[in-house]
C-alpha cells in the first residue's frame, strides 16, 4: 500500500468508527411518547421522559390539557434544560407569582364570581396570601401604626367589588423602611414566613408548595415523593406525594403551616414543637391525636378525628374575594352548623338544580357523592355540606378526606345545657372538651 | 495507464508539485467546495421535515432534533459543515492574500472569491434565522432594522428582506426561499465560476518560471491522479472531523418564539450568530449606520479593492509574504485582528 492508501484506510476506519458511534447514540434516543392534548391541539413530548406521572387531577384530564397549558416550557424539546426553559413558576405552575398565567383565564380560575370561578383573586385576597391580620396586629403593637386596622399585606392587593361588611378596598404592600420601629423591622425581616406564597421551611413536617397547591397538593410530613415519575426523585424531600391536586386535603397538610408551633413576639421567633413525632409505642389514632393540635390547645373529639376540611369551607380558607383583617371576619363555621342547637335543627337544604355546586364540588372529591334529591347541610354564608347528608331520621358525615361514616349528633334533645347565646365553640368546649389519652 | 476518471478529468493533467503541497493551499477552497456540497446535500434532506410558517418553525425544528431517526445528526452536519464554511472561506482568503495569489491575472477571481464569502456569511445568517427561536428572532430583529438605516433605500429594503412593513409570519417564507434558492443556487454558480477562473487563469498561482538556456530545469510537476488522491484523503479526514463535532457537539437551540407574544419575547441576551458578533459589538458603541452599514461595506470595499490599490504588483506571486505585498497583508491582519477581538469582547460581556 502506499501512502495515500494507507491514509484512506486509516480515516476510512476513523470514520466508520464515528458513523457506528452515530448509530449508537440513535439507539440510545428514548423512544418519544407523544401527546396532543385536546385544548391546544399542539403535539407534546414531556411524557417521553415524564411517563408514569399522575394525572394531575380528573378535573384537569391530560388527554384535554396535557402539560404545556399549566406549565409552559417548551413541549416538544427533550433536553432537559431546553424542555424546562420558561416553565411557569418553576416546578409549581400555581405559585402566586405565576398562577395567573398558568390557571387564571375567564373559562378557568379567574373567572366571574356567580360562575365560582374567581379562585385566584379570592385566594389573593384571603387571610392565607395578605397574612394581613398579623402584620397589622404586630405592626400596631409596635408602634408602626396608629391602630390594627389591616392597611399593609405581603403583596399589593386590591378589590374592587367589596361584598361583606369587613371588606377593605386595599392593601398596601408590607415594606417598613428603616425608620420603622426595631421589632416591626424584625418582623417583616424574620416573620413573614406563613402564608401561601412563602417557600416553606425545608425541613420534615413543614415540606409543602406554594400557591393552590400549597393546599391542593399533598406533601407527606418528610417531604418524599410516592407516585410513578421516573425523573423525580425519591430520596430527595420537597417534593409532593403524588403529582396530584385534591380536594381531599387530609389534616396533615394543614399542618405543614398549622399548629406545627408559635411565634413569639418577644424573641420575633418561631418556635417549633418539639413533641413530635410521638412515641413510637403509640398507635396511629394516638399519633393523630397528639400530631393533630399543639398541647396547650383545646378541642373535641370531632375536632380531630375529622379532618380540617370536613367542617372548615372553601369559603372560609380560600376566602371570599373581599380583603378582610383576620380569619375573625372569615371565619363563621360553629359546632351548630353541623349540630344544630336545643331548639333548632341544623340548616338544611335539599339539592334540586343539577348544576349545584354541591354536585360539582362532589365529583372533585373521591370520597362522596352528591345527588338531585339530596337533602344537605347548608351554612348561614349559602356555601352546602355536601359531605353531611340527613336521611331523613339521621344526619350522616363521609369524611371528606378517608371517606368514613360518622353520625353526627344533634343537640335537640340532648342533655345540653347552652344558652341560646352561647353559641361559639368556646362554650361548648367547656363541657365536651376531649382530654389526651396520651401526653408525651 | 488507466484512462483519467471524472474527478481526475476535472482538473488540469498536471499541477506544480510546489503548489500543490498541502502547507501552500491547506486544502481550503476544495474543502470549502465539499463543505458546501455538504450542506446542500443536509439541506435537501432537511427540508423534507422543516416546515417554513411562524407557527411550525419552531416545531420542525424540534421534530428534527428530537424525533426524526438521525434528525440529530442532520441537523448537527448541516449546523457544524456552516461552521467550518465560513472558517475555511476565511482562512481561504488569508491563504490568498498572505501567499500573493490576488495578484494580476486573478483580480478578478479575488472579487469571485469575495462574494462568495459575503453570500455565504448571508447563507449562514438565513439559516440562524430560520431555526425562529428567541435567540434567532432576536438576531432578525437586530439585523433587518440595521438594513432600514440604509441611506435612502433602507425601508424598500426593509420591506423586500422581511416581506412587509413589519416582521410577520411571512417574513420566515422570505428567509426560506432566500435560504434555499435565493442565495444557495447563486454560490454554487459562483463555486464553479471561480473553479473556471482558477483554470482560466493559469492554473493554481504558482511561481513565474525563468527558464533559461542556462537552466533548462522546470520546477517538477505532480499527476492529477496524484491531485485527486491527495483531495479524497483530505475529504475523508473533513468528512471525519464534520462526524465527530456533530456526533458530540449539538447545534444551538433556543425557546420558540411565543407567536402571541411575538418580538418582545425575543431574548435580550446575545443575539447575533457568531460570525456576526464582531458587528454587535460595534452596535453598541456606534450609531446603526456606522456599525450596521458603513463599517462592514468599508472593511468589504477595502478588501475587493485591494489588488487594485494596495498592492498592484505582480511580482511576489505564490510567495509567502512577500515585500511587494506589504501593505495589503498588514491592512488584512490589522482588520482579522479587529473582527477577532470585537468578537471576543462581545462574547466576553
Amino acid at each position: 500500500m502506499n501512502g495515500y492508501q494507507k491514509g484512506t484506510a486509516v480515516l476510512g476506519l476513523l470514520l466508520l468508527l464515528i458513523v457506528v458511534g452515530a448509530v449508537v447514540r440513535q439507539s440510545r434516543q428514548p423512544a418519544v411518547v407523544q401527546l396532543v392534548p385536546a385544548l391546544t391541539g399542539r403535539p407534546e413530548l414531556c411524557l417521553t421522559c415524564h411517563q408514569g406521572i399522575e394525572e394531575i387531577s380528573p378535573a384537569h384530564p391530560t388527554d384535554t390539557f396535557g402539560c404545556v397549558l399549566c406549565h409552559g416550557g417548551d413541549g416538544l424539546a427533550l433536553d432537559k434544560e431546553l424542555a424546562h426553559a420558561g416553565m411557569r413558576g418553576g416546578r409549581n405552575p400555581s405559585d402566586l407569582a405565576a398562577v395567573e398565567e398558568s390557571c387564571g383565564g375567564s373559562t378557568c380560575h379567574s373567572g366571574a364570581a356567580e360562575d365560582g370561578r374567581d379562585h385566584i383573586h379570592r385566594v389573593l385576597t384571603s387571610v392565607q396570601a395578605t397574612y394581613a391580620g398579623a402584620i397589622a396586629q404586630v405592626n400596631f403593637a409596635f408602634g408602626g401604626q396608629a391602630d390594627a386596622a389591616a392597611q399593609f399585606g405581603i403583596m399589593a392587593v386590591e378589590d374592587s367589588d367589596i361584598t361583606t361588611a369587613t371588606g377593605a378596598a386595599a392593601l398596601a404592600p408590607f415594606r417598613p423602611g428603616p425608620d420603622a420601629p426595631g421589632p416591626v423591622q424584625t418582623f417583616a425581616n424574620e416573620c413573614l414566613t406563613c402564608h401561601v406564597s412563602a417557600e416553606a421551611i425545608n425541613q420534615p413536617y413543614f415540606y409543602r408548595a406554594t400557591g393552590c397547591a400549597a393546599c391542593h397538593v399533598v406533601y407527606e410530613n418528610d417531604g418524599l415523593y410516592r407516585g410513578d415519575d421516573p425523573t423525580t426523585p425519591k430520596d430527595v424531600p420537597g417534593y409532593g406525594r403524588t403529582h396530584q391536586l385534591t380536594t381531599a386535603i387530609p389534616y396533615t397538610q394543614c399542618n405543614h403551616c398549622h399548629n406545627r408551633g408559635n411565634y413569639s413576639l418577644r424573641q420575633m421567633a418561631f418556635l417549633e414543637r418539639d413533641d413530635l413525632p410521638g412515641p413510637s409505642h403509640l398507635s396511629a389514632q394516638e399519633q393523630r391525636e397528639i400530631d393533630y393540635y399543639q398541647p396547650i390547645a383545646q378541642f373535641t373529639l370531632c375536632e380531630w378525628e375529622l379532618d380540617c376540611v370536613d367542617c372548615h369551607t372553601n369559603g372560609e380558607v380560600m376566602g371570599n374575594g373581599d380583603i378582610h383583617a383576620g380569619q375573625k371576619d372569615i371565619q363563621y363555621i360553629q359546632c351548630r352548623t353541623c349540630h344544630g342547637t336545643l331548639t333548632e335543627m341544623p340548616q338544611l337544604v335539599t339539592i334540586e338544580d343539577p348544576e349545584h355546586p354541591a354536585i360539582y364540588s362532589s365529583e372533585l372529591n373521591p370520597n362522596y357523592s352528591v345527588q338531585v334529591g339530596d337533602t344537605v347541610i347548608a351554612t348561614t354564608q349559602g356555601e352546602t355540606f355536601g359531605w353531611v347528608k340527613w336521611d331523613g331520621e339521621r344526619l350522616l358525615e363521609t369524611g371528606k378526606v378517608d371517606g368514613r361514616l360518622y353520625e353526627v349528633p344533634l343537640v335537640m334533645g340532648s342533655a345540653c345545657k347552652q344558652q341560646p347565646d352561647q353559641q361559639e365553640s368556646a362554650y361548648c368546649h367547656e363541657c365536651h372538651a376531649y382530654e389526651r389519652a396520651v401526653n408525651p | 495507464m488507466a484512462r483519467p476518471n471524472f474527478f481526475e478529468h476535472l482538473h488540469p493533467p498536471t499541477i506544480p508539485a510546489r503548489e500543490a503541497r498541502f502547507t501552500y493551499t491547506f486544502g481550503l477552497g476544495g474543502m470549502s467546495l465539499f463543505l458546501f456540497l455538504s450542506l446542500i446535500v443536509t439541506g435537501v434532506l432537511l427540508m423534507f421535515v422543516y416546515v417554513p410558517t411562524a407557527v411550525s418553525a419552531a416545531d420542525s425544528i424540534r421534530t428534527i432534533t428530537y424525533v426524526a431517526p438521525f434528525g440529530w445528526l442532520l441537523r448537527n452536519l448541516h449546523y457544524w459543515a456552516a461552521v467550518l464554511l465560513l472558517l475555511t472561506s476565511a482562512f481561504h482568503l488569508l491563504r490568498v492574500v498572505f501567499s500573493g495569489s490576488y495578484k494580476p491575472p486573478r483580480r478578478f477571481n479575488w472579487l469571485l472569491g469575495l462574494a462568495l464569502l459575503l453570500l455565504s456569511l448571508l447563507l449562514s445568517f438565513s439559516g440562524y434565522v430560520l431555526r425562529w427561536d428567541v435567540d434567532t428572532f432576536g438576531a432578525l430583529t437586530v439585523g433587518t432594522n440595521i438594513v432600514r438605516q440604509f441611506p435612502l433605500l433602507g425601508g424598500w429594503f426593509y420591506g423586500l428582506l422581511v416581506g412587509g412593513p413589519d416582521i410577520s409570519v411571512v417574513t420566515v417564507v422570505r428567509f426560506y426561499t432566500w435560504h434555499t434558492l435565493g442565495l444557495s443556487v447563486p454560490v454554487l454558480l459562483l463555486m464553479g465560476w471561480h473553479a473556471f477562473r482558477v483554470r482560466r487563469d493559469g492554473g493554481i498561482s504558482h511561481q513565474s518560471l525563468v527558464v533559461s538556456p542556462q537552466s533548462p530545469a522546470r520546477p517538477p510537476r505532480i499527476s492529477r491522479r496524484e491531485l485527486v488522491q491527495r483531495e479524497g484523503v483530505a475529504m475523508l479526514a473533513l468528512l471525519s472531523v464534520l462526524f465527530a463535532l456533530s456526533l458530540f457537539f449539538n447545534a444551538p437551540l433556543a425557546a420558540p418564539v411565543d407567536p402571541l407574544a411575538g418580538p418582545s419575547a425575543a431574548s435580550t441576551d446575545i443575539a447575533a450568530p457568531w460570525f456576526f458578533l464582531w458587528i454587535q459589538a460595534l452596535l453598541r458603541r456606534l450609531p446603526p449606520l456606522w456599525a450596521g452599514i458603513l463599517i462592514p461595506l468599508g472593511v468589504t470595499a477595502v478588501l475587493a479593492l485591494l489588488p487594485w490599490t494596495l498592492d498592484r504588483k505582480t511580482e511576489g506571486t505564490a510567495v509567502w509574504f512577500h515585500p511587494a505585498g506589504r501593505w495589503a497583508q498588514v491592512v488584512v491582519i490589522a482588520l482579522t485582528i479587529g473582527i477577532i477581538a470585537l468578537t471576543l469582547l462581545e462574547l466576553w460581556r
